[in-house]
């Protein structure tokens, strides 16, 4: 076996070698078998003659290395001038036919590799799972400004919280690397086992530069806009709105209003807009993802509570220690509103530290958001009664309302202040936003995130999503809460200047008491 | 065939005179005298060998000898090599290059005493 294939390899070297030596080497192999036997043995003389043949094939039709020390010897005797005639060789036609076989198997299985079509996996994917999934409870749709967006970055995983009952919470936004990120904010789904959250926003829209390739054909936006349609009529909350847009949706695709967006992200844009101009409804938006959207919710990760708990141990559930200002001003930095199953105690710590002063500031200039139940649990201790704190993203219960008053709190009549900046996302923007409408703190930076939490995201197709609010929260203010637009602060200061502002105003009313 | 220079004196050629510097020898008994005065290291390819040998005979520091059958090895008759003394002197020159080169490596303390 092995000498027939070296009889065959043997046509690799040049013909005028095989016809002087062929035979000879091929005995050589034979001898070799005959003396060398055994499965290791057998593989040596293998690699020797693999080896053998890389090495002296190319050397045996390497240009003629001409026999330059007679030349030499030649020039130095003097003898006037000399030329050198190069030996030369063409290819023997057995060569030139296995050349070209080889050159046509190397084509052929190149194409064959070029046209097989493999799966394309974004790096993402595989570093985590990929975002977004179908019909679940999700939060946190993207920021509307593109700096927001270029803030932005990917998402991360919400805690399961057995004990919180299903909602559609508010996630935090753009993340940085803390603790407290792996929030709770983002969705719990039904039975608080699978912790996730979609952080699409981010990810999802407005991540135009990436996007140059992703073109759309008309199948395909008609794709979306009818499931985007069907979605509306299914899941909206009131349904003639619902019918309304389902038909200014359609009615666009049909005269071509759409033709223009080929780029998938612009569409989706198109299409939150087109159901905005009828509804106003900025809880409302369709949005395009990249990467492709699973069909299905990853499966819950039973380690993730733990994880969750040990992370916040660790960062002390993202409070850090109260400060005592000058004239008695507590000084709170909080940057996540933890889960309240984890973070109760560290919470009510915090705020018994802050029981002691005259005023209070809360800053969550780095604040990404969090659990709806924290804010409601800080919240608490600055009221003297219950008071509603209006969550668009969550239907009105017994919960919208603070459980005040805190026995020994007494902070119900302190002045409060709130330091925001535009990373001030989410929940904290539902802390600020609460406050500020109840006339209970004032906010001083810059105007918040403006996170479009929308209640539940509901796949279209591979790329495509909607985020549709399910709940009916009732607004009591006459203006709009922050969703896309942000909580406008009452003392608009750069966020690096906002604790020397908000102080000087604490010292100025502590004064006039 | 291509011709290769033999200056300096590539190791295969170099172990194939010293091979043959002993007796007469055919290609694969080259192959194997050379397999073990390199103590394995070295074992020839037909490609490598006989190039070589090729090489070698062009140049006149081998030669072929009458075709003779190997009595260990069955009945086919067998092309042997013999060293001519062109090839004798070029490898004595080569391993006197060598020489040198160990006299140099050793008196630059890189190599000890006890190698020859």
């Amino acid at each position: 076996m092995s000498e027939k294939i070296f009889a065959w390899l043997l046509h690799l070297f040049p013909s005028r070698f095989r016809k002087a030596y062929g035979e000879e080497a091929l005995q050589l192999v034979r001898d070799r078998c005959r003396d060398e036997k055994g499965f290791f043995s057998r593989l040596r003389l293998w690699l020797d003659l693999l080896g053998d043949l890389a090495l002296s094939v190319p050397r045996a039709y390497f240009p003629v290395q001409p026999e330059l020390t007679g030349y030499l010897a030649h020039l130095r005797s003097g003898s006037g001038p000399a030329f050198l005639v190069l030996e030369e060789e063409s290819l023997g036609p057995g060569a030139l036919f296995f050349g070209g076989l080889l050159t046509l198997a190397a084509v052929v299985s190149f194409s064959v590799l070029l046209n097989h079509r493999v799966k394309h996996v974004p790096l993402s994917a595989l570093i985590r799972p990929a975002p977004g999934s179908a019909d679940h409870r999700s939060s946190s749709f993207s920021p509307r400004t593109p700096e927001q967006a270029r803030d932005s970055q990917v998402g991360a995983i919400a805690p399961a919280t057995g004990q919180q009952r299903e909602r559609a919470v508010s996630s935090s936004g753009p993340e940085s690397s803390k603790a407290n990120d792996a929030q709770s904010n983002g969705l719990t789904r039904p039975g608080g086992s699978g912790p996730r959250k979609v952080q699409s926003g981010q990810r999802l829209c407005s991540a135009n530069a990436a996007l140059a390739g992703a073109n759309l054909n008309r199948a395909e936006r008609q794709r979306v806009v009818r499931g985007a349609a069907a979605n509306l009529e299914k899941h909206y909350i009131d349904p003639v709105v619902a019918q309304k847009m389902a038909n200014a949706l359609l009615e666009h695709e049909k005269n071509g209003d759409d033709d223009a967006a080929t780029d998938s992200s612009a569409f989706a844009e198109l299409l939150t807009q087109q159901m905005r101009d009828v509804s106003h409804d900025k809880h409302l938006e369709v949005l395009y993802s990249e990467a492709p959207l699973p069909r299905r919710p990853p499966a819950p990760t039973p380690p993730f509570q733990a994880r969750y708990r040990k992370a916040m141990e660790q960062a002390n559930c993202t409070f850090e220690p109260v400060q005592t200002l000058p004239h008695n001003i507590g000084y709170l930095k909080l940057d996540s509103f933890p889960d309240v199953s984890v973070c109760q105690h560290t919470a009510e710590a915090a705020m018994a530290s802050l029981n002691h002063a005259d005023a209070v500031i809360f800053d969550l200039r780095d604040n990404r958001g969090g659990s709806p139940g924290m804010v409601m649990l800080i919240s608490a201790y600055l009221f003297d009664h219950p008071e509603y704190m209006y969550n668009p993203r969550e239907n009105t219960t017994e919960e919208s309302w603070t459980r005040s008053p805190v026995p020994g709190s007494r902070l119900a009549d302190k002045p409060v202040f709130v330091l925001t900046s535009g990373r001030t996302f989410s929940g904290a923007e539902h802390f600020s936003y609460d406050l500020k409408m109840l006339k209970r703190a004032t906010i001083v930076g810059e105007t918040t995130g403006g996170a479009t939490d929308v209640g539940t995201f509901h796949r279209l197709d591979d790329h495509f999503g909607m985020g549709i609010r399910e709940t009916r929260a009732i607004n009591p203010y006459a203006e709009p809460d922050w969703a896309g637009i942000g909580v406008e602060p009452d003392v608009k200061v750069k966020a690096a200047d906002a604790p020397q502002m908000a102080v000087r105003l604490a010292e100025s009313k502590l004064q006039k008491k | 065939m291509p011709k290769r220079k033999l200056i300096p004196l590539p190791s295969a050629a170099f172990q194939i005179l010293l091979a043959l510097a002993g007796e007469d020898l055919h290609g694969y008994g080259i192959m194997r005298q050379v397999a073990e005065q390199t103590r394995d290291r070295m074992r020839l390819g037909p490609g490598t060998l006989y190039s070589s040998i090729q090489t070698l005979l062009d140049a006149k520091l081998i030669e072929e000898t009458e075709p003779r059958e190997d009595a260990k090895l069955g009945h086919e008759r067998r092309r042997y090599y013999r060293l001519t003394s062109a090839g004798r002197k070029l490898a004595r020159l080569e391993a006197e290059r060598l020489a040198d080169l160990l006299r140099l490596a050793r008196a630059k303390k890189i190599l000890r005493g006890e190698y020859v």
